[in-house]
């Protein structure tokens, strides 16, 4: 359209730099309308958007020019009404009425307008300027719906403009009208459910009398009754602190110049002496610090007058019947569907799209749910592990040993003392460095992969598929999707839990997220596999027996983890809440080019940036310990020693333990740092070792196997290892991770030394049990 | 290295030890930390609980009531009952009644427990039957700050989940009313409004016939002896003893319904219906999600797919699939196309309903 080339002349994206702004807008909606995709078409930013209910869980703010004017827009999370019924819903509520949005954008799903505008309608009743962005009107007529925006534009009262947001179609009008709203060139008039329980009303009407004599100002005054009436603590301390009479008649907006209202925020085009702090407060809280405005608003309304309001409030609220919030929702709908039927073409109960219902049809069916859901893991695997093979050999080549070589040799050349050439190319580089070759090319296929069926609405299936099994070990369906993405990565698998909106089920999922093998694990099991295991089978089968022991692992890790889910469920968590709401979305065509790198930007990156963080200091440890000698040994000999009759204990020695403990920030330094400790401890020199104290990996089995055997490894040790590796504490990533997302020390002690503990406990009964047997020595 | 028979026996005896210490609810430490709390103020506080709750209820309390509530031997409860009166809490004479000030600290002692038996039916996963105990447990411990921030957090409830009216921080609370379901003849029809506590393992057993508080009912046989009632279209026998323990109030027959509750469970695959409403055992958060996301009387629903297994069933709820589970299901009501007919007057009648119920 003629409109892509105007936009781009009369909007002027300020992406992350939202400090100073004329007019404030906030985007409010049901969650999985594409808000997240509205937003980012107004200010440019790529916000990671999925075809997932729930997205929006920490609020993103950005900010555009339009015209001479900078709009700054604040994303709320994605709720199903504004009842504060959950932390999202109260974000979203406090940040409607106490943030003063000069404009709020609904964004409405025309494809599901009912739902969409039970929301709306609430919105409404707390502030008349409000443009109603009716998105994924494409989406709607692929379904056959037809919604008439002029029409549902005279039945709502405010501005409705018809979007794509995905194309941009419709955003260059949203932005004028918001604009015009925003100036008061257009004013609005929106419709009020008048309608409550007849109990409700009565007590409405004798609470307003004494909300007008409190704060004479007030606009919406019914709406603040029924929220007292409600019991809304926000609002009874807004009532006592007189910040309710804050709120002002917006029905007749101020003149552009005249926005003198809210402090130093609204002058036009203000450098305010800290711009910041205002968006801090927004950021922390949730609302706006306004401390500062509120004196001079107070003067008219005396503290006697706001607390004969509440106790009125408590007093009424004896005579309403308990389950009265039933009867408000059931109003509010009963509107939503006479607006609905009045603007859509295809009233009634609409009939899905065939290609959707086939494809429902195929995808969750009992009989070919489950075989097309194998298959395309399977494939989603299996080009991730295949796929990634090469590149990551390419770079390790390249980074280790092409590289490695030449920063040593640059270190020489300019005279760099032995030990810091040491510490920072043979400690520090070589961590990063086998972190990002073994890390990066699985995550940057598997990533990618994982978003084009998010992006498509198939994972919501799978969940669908698998809820059954997940709810008797006391789990959220949804797990099913974390744990295939904590394959990739645990850390972006314990993000990922973000969708479950169900307290207990998502700190289970959190919880066990450890026990999906991560691709940073792989590499141990692949090569003790193929040196211990697959050498039991004939050499032609050796492959398939060592790849069949791999996979047990993991299969292991899934066993576990249901085991672990079923466990919490009934005893630590026993009384956490519970619910289970899930959505199936319809199905969109993916975006492949914009889901290929916005998930290399969010997921595949971030997560690696958090691994190198970690890794370099890991990197940094581990040449300290080995290459600083206290009295005739090094810290890390003095260490194995230590740890060595413990190791023999629970069947495994001294090295690995120890390379577990410095390998924490990351799994995949795991077997280089093995190699090298056992390098040191046996004093035997292969190719491929770099001189003691030198992390290294190389390619001739053999000469694993033997340097292994050596140290007295037999096909038990392995096992050990193979079991540990599965069974043990989460990355630091991950353990960080786990600490921002539960923000609980609890939750967190538990998720890292539970592992251990099952782990060493595993081990140990395994040797002995082996010992009793006689199986071996 | 040791014997490896010894070692796993070791072990076996380590992990066994671990267990028993601290398995949640049952280990040692549970019950230190349990133990711990057996003391007299303790005593006290239920002791005054059960005076205020027979006075509440018109009754007389004496030391054989008190000691059978808090299931101590007379004597202690005589004991119990004249340190009361030396703290003043409870008048001199021979009848137990409470003073003032005993009236007052009791209703913050009930205030706290009902403000907890609230929390847990609405925001945690904890199973009905636990609430008392749990709840016994923690009126004990809370200031009256924590008190007030839980009140504000729950957004100042004025029921308890067993439909008992929670004492205001001030100390109000409204006049008891309805009768024990006792109190009814054959063919009356009435609204459950309160089921008592305690004794406990009367409660359980109403609860385990999964009566709760804003249920309708209808007495087919009634007492002495024992009551017959029609709940959700089941008959229920109850001895006259837990029949005393549930409090109803009289409604016109027209405006209950015990009839056999049909709910989205009993719609077939690509079958129709029309919500009813919601049921009352489904309380707080719960009922608040299916609320928003548009399950209010008068919502067409169409079954859409079924999982493997038939649970979870995915349903057409105002243009958008929405997948419940077979609990959730349970507890929405509908009304079958069958009664298309009555559909729309029912669906009326049930919002009316809804709103003076």
């Amino acid at each position: 359209m003629a409109g892509h080339a105007h936009r781009a002349e009369s909007l002027v994206r300020l992406g992350l730099r939202p400090d100073r702004w004329d007019w404030l807008v906030a985007l409010a909606g049901n969650p999985n309308t594409g808000k997240s995709t509205v937003f980012n078409a107004l200010t440019g930013l790529r916000q990671h958007t999925g075809n997932w209910p729930g997205k929006t869980v920490v609020r993103a703010e950005g900010a555009f020019a339009y015209g001479d004017d900078r709009m700054k827009v604040v994303d709320l999370p994605g709720t199903y009404s504004l009842q504060a019924g959950s932390t999202d819903e109260e974000v979203a509520r406090d940040f409607l009425l106490f943030g003063h949005p000069d404009v709020t954008i609904v964004v409405v799903d025309a494809t599901r307008l009912e739902r969409n505008l039970n929301l709306l309608l609430q919105v409404l009743a707390i502030t008349d300027r409000v443009v109603v962005c009716l998105n994924l009107v494409d989406e709607a007529r692929r379904h056959g719906v037809h919604v008439d925006a002029g029409r549902l534009e005279k039945e709502l009262g405010v501005p409705v403009v018809a979007t794509v947001a995905r194309s941009g179609d419709g955003i260059e009008q949203l932005l004028a009208v918001v604009h015009d709203v925003a100036t008061g060139r257009r004013s609005t008039d929106p419709v009020r459910v008048e309608e409550v329980p007849p109990e409700l009303e009565s007590a409405i009407r004798s609470l307003e009398p004494e909300l007008a004599a409190a704060f004479p100002t007030l606009p919406n005054r019914r709406w603040v009754a029924l929220r007292l009436l409600n019991a809304d603590t926000r609002i009874e301390n807004a009532v006592r602190s007189g910040e309710i009479g804050q709120l002002r008649p917006d029905a007749a907006p101020p003149p552009v110049t005249g926005r003198n209202v809210g402090g130093e925020r609204a002058r036009p085009h203000a450098s305010s002496p800290d711009p910041t702090a205002v968006a801090v407060a927004v950021e922390e809280d949730g609302v706006p610090d306004i401390d500062r405005t509120l004196d001079a608003l107070n003067e008219a309304t005396s503290d006697a007058a706001r607390e004969a309001v509440l106790s009125r409030a408590s007093e009424l609220r004896w005579t309403l019947p308990p389950d009265v919030h039933d009867g408000v929702v059931a109003s509010i709908y009963r509107k939503a569907e006479e607006i609905a039927h009045a603007a859509t073409e295809t009233p009634g109960v609409k009939a899905r799209r065939t290609l959707d219902r086939s494809l429902d049809r195929l995808l969750t069916s009992p009989w070919t749910g489950f075989p097309v859901m194998l298959l395309i893991l399977t494939a989603v695997f299996w080009v991730t592990i295949a796929g990634a093979n090469v590149p990551s050999g390419m770079l390790a080549t390249l980074l280790v040993e092409k590289l490695h070589p030449v920063l040593v040799s640059f270190g020489g050349a300019i005279g760099m003392p032995w030990w810091l050439s040491g510490f920072l190319f043979d400690g520090v580089y070589l961590a990063t460095a086998w972190v990002i070759s073994v890390m990066l090319p699985p995550m940057a296929i598997f990533f990618p992969i994982f978003t084009l069926l998010e992006d498509f609405g198939y994972l919501p299936r799978v969940a669908f598929n698998l809820d059954g099994l997940f709810r008797r070990a006391g789990a959220h369906g949804k797990q099913a999707l974390t744990m295939a993405m904590g394959f990739g990565c645990n850390a972006a698998g314990v993000v990922a839990t973000r969708v479950i909106d169900s307290p207990r089920e998502r700190i289970i999922a959190i919880l066990t997220n450890n026990f999906s093998l991560c691709n940073g694990r792989w590499p141990t099991q692949i090569l003790l596999a193929s040196i211990f295991i697959g050498s039991l089978a004939p050499a032609h089968l050796a492959g398939l027996v060592s790849a069949g022991a791999v996979v047990s692992v993991a299969l292991l890790g899934i066993v576990v983890m249901f085991a672990s889910s079923w466990l919490l469920s009934r005893t630590l968590l026993r009384g956490e809440a519970t619910t289970f709401s899930l959505e199936l979305p319809p199905y969109r065509p993916p975006r492949v080019l914009r889901t290929l790198y916005t998930s290399l930007i969010d997921r595949t990156l971030i997560v690696l940036w958090r691994a190198i963080v970690f890794a370099v200091p890991a990197g940094a440890v581990i040449w300290v310990t080995g290459n600083v000698t206290i009295g005739d040994a090094s810290i890390s000999q003095h260490l194995v020693d230590w740890m060595n009759p413990f190791g023999l204990l629970v069947g495994l020695n001294g090295v690995i333990l120890l390379a577990y403990v410095v390998a924490i920030p990351a799994n995949e330094i795991v077997i280089p740092t093995i190699l090298m400790l056992t390098v040191m401890t046996t004093g035997v020199s292969i190719a491929g070792a770099q001189g003691s104290g030198v992390m290294f990996e190389t390619d001739s089995l053999v000469d694993i196997e033997h340097l292994l055997r050596l140290d007295g490894w037999t096909l038990l040790t392995a096992v050990n290892v193979m079991l540990f590796s599965l069974l043990h504490n989460p990355c630091s990533t991950t353990i960080y991770t786990i600490y921002r997302e539960t923000r609980s020390a609890k939750w967190t002690t538990l998720a890292t030394v539970a592992p251990i503990v099952m782990g060493l406990g595993a081990t140990f009964v395994i040797t002995h049990v082996a010992r009793l047997l006689g199986w071996v020595g | 290295m040791p014997d490896p028979a010894l070692a796993l026996l070791v072990f076996a005896a380590l992990v066994a030890v671990t267990a028993a210490l601290v398995w949640p609810g049952v280990g040692v430490l549970a019950r230190v930390r349990r133990g711990g709390r057996a003391n007299l103020r303790v005593e006290m506080e239920d002791a005054l609980k059960h005076l205020y709750k027979v006075a509440y209820r018109g009754g007389e309390a004496s030391p054989e009531s008190l000691a059978g509530a808090l299931q101590i031997s007379q004597s202690h409860a005589t004991r119990l009952l004249s340190q009361l009166k030396g703290a003043g809490l409870v008048r001199e004479g021979s009848t137990a009644r409470l003073t003032d000030d005993g009236s007052a600290y009791a209703l913050r002692v009930i205030r706290t427990h009902r403000l907890w038996e609230r929390y847990l039916a609405d925001r945690t996963g904890v199973a009905p039957a636990d609430w008392h105990t749990e709840a016994e447990r923690r009126e004990h411990e809370m200031s009256d700050d924590d008190v007030e921030r839980l009140s504000a957090r729950l957004g100042h409830p004025r029921y308890d989940p067993h439909g008992d009216p929670i004492p205001t921080a001030s100390g109000d609370l409204p006049a008891a009313f309805g009768v024990p379901l006792t109190h009814l003849e054959p063919g009356d029809t009435a609204r459950i409004v309160h089921l008592e506590d305690e004794p406990h393992d009367l409660y359980d057993r109403l609860v385990g016939m999964g009566l709760s508080p804003h249920m309708d009912l209808r007495v087919l046989e009634g007492p002495p002896g024992s009551v017959v009632v029609e709940v959700d279209g089941r008959t229920l026998r109850m001895e006259d003893g837990a029949a005393q323990n549930v409090t109803v109030t009289s409604r016109e027959a027209g405006d209950v319904s015990t009839g056999e509750d049909t709910t989205l469970l009993d719609v077939p695959a690509h079958g129709e219906a029309v919500v009813r409403g919601i049921s009352p055992a489904c309380q707080g958060i719960q009922r608040r999600r299916l609320l928003d996301l548009g399950l209010v009387p008068g919502t067409t629903v169409r079954t859409e797919l079924t999982a493997a297994g038939g649970d979870p069933r995915a349903f057409l709820v105002r243009g958008a699939i929405i997948a419940l589970r077979r609990e959730q299901q349970r507890a929405i009501r509908v009304t079958l196309p069958d009664a298309a007919t009555t559909a729309a007057g029912a669906a009326g009648a049930v919002s009316a309903h809804g709103g003076t119920d």
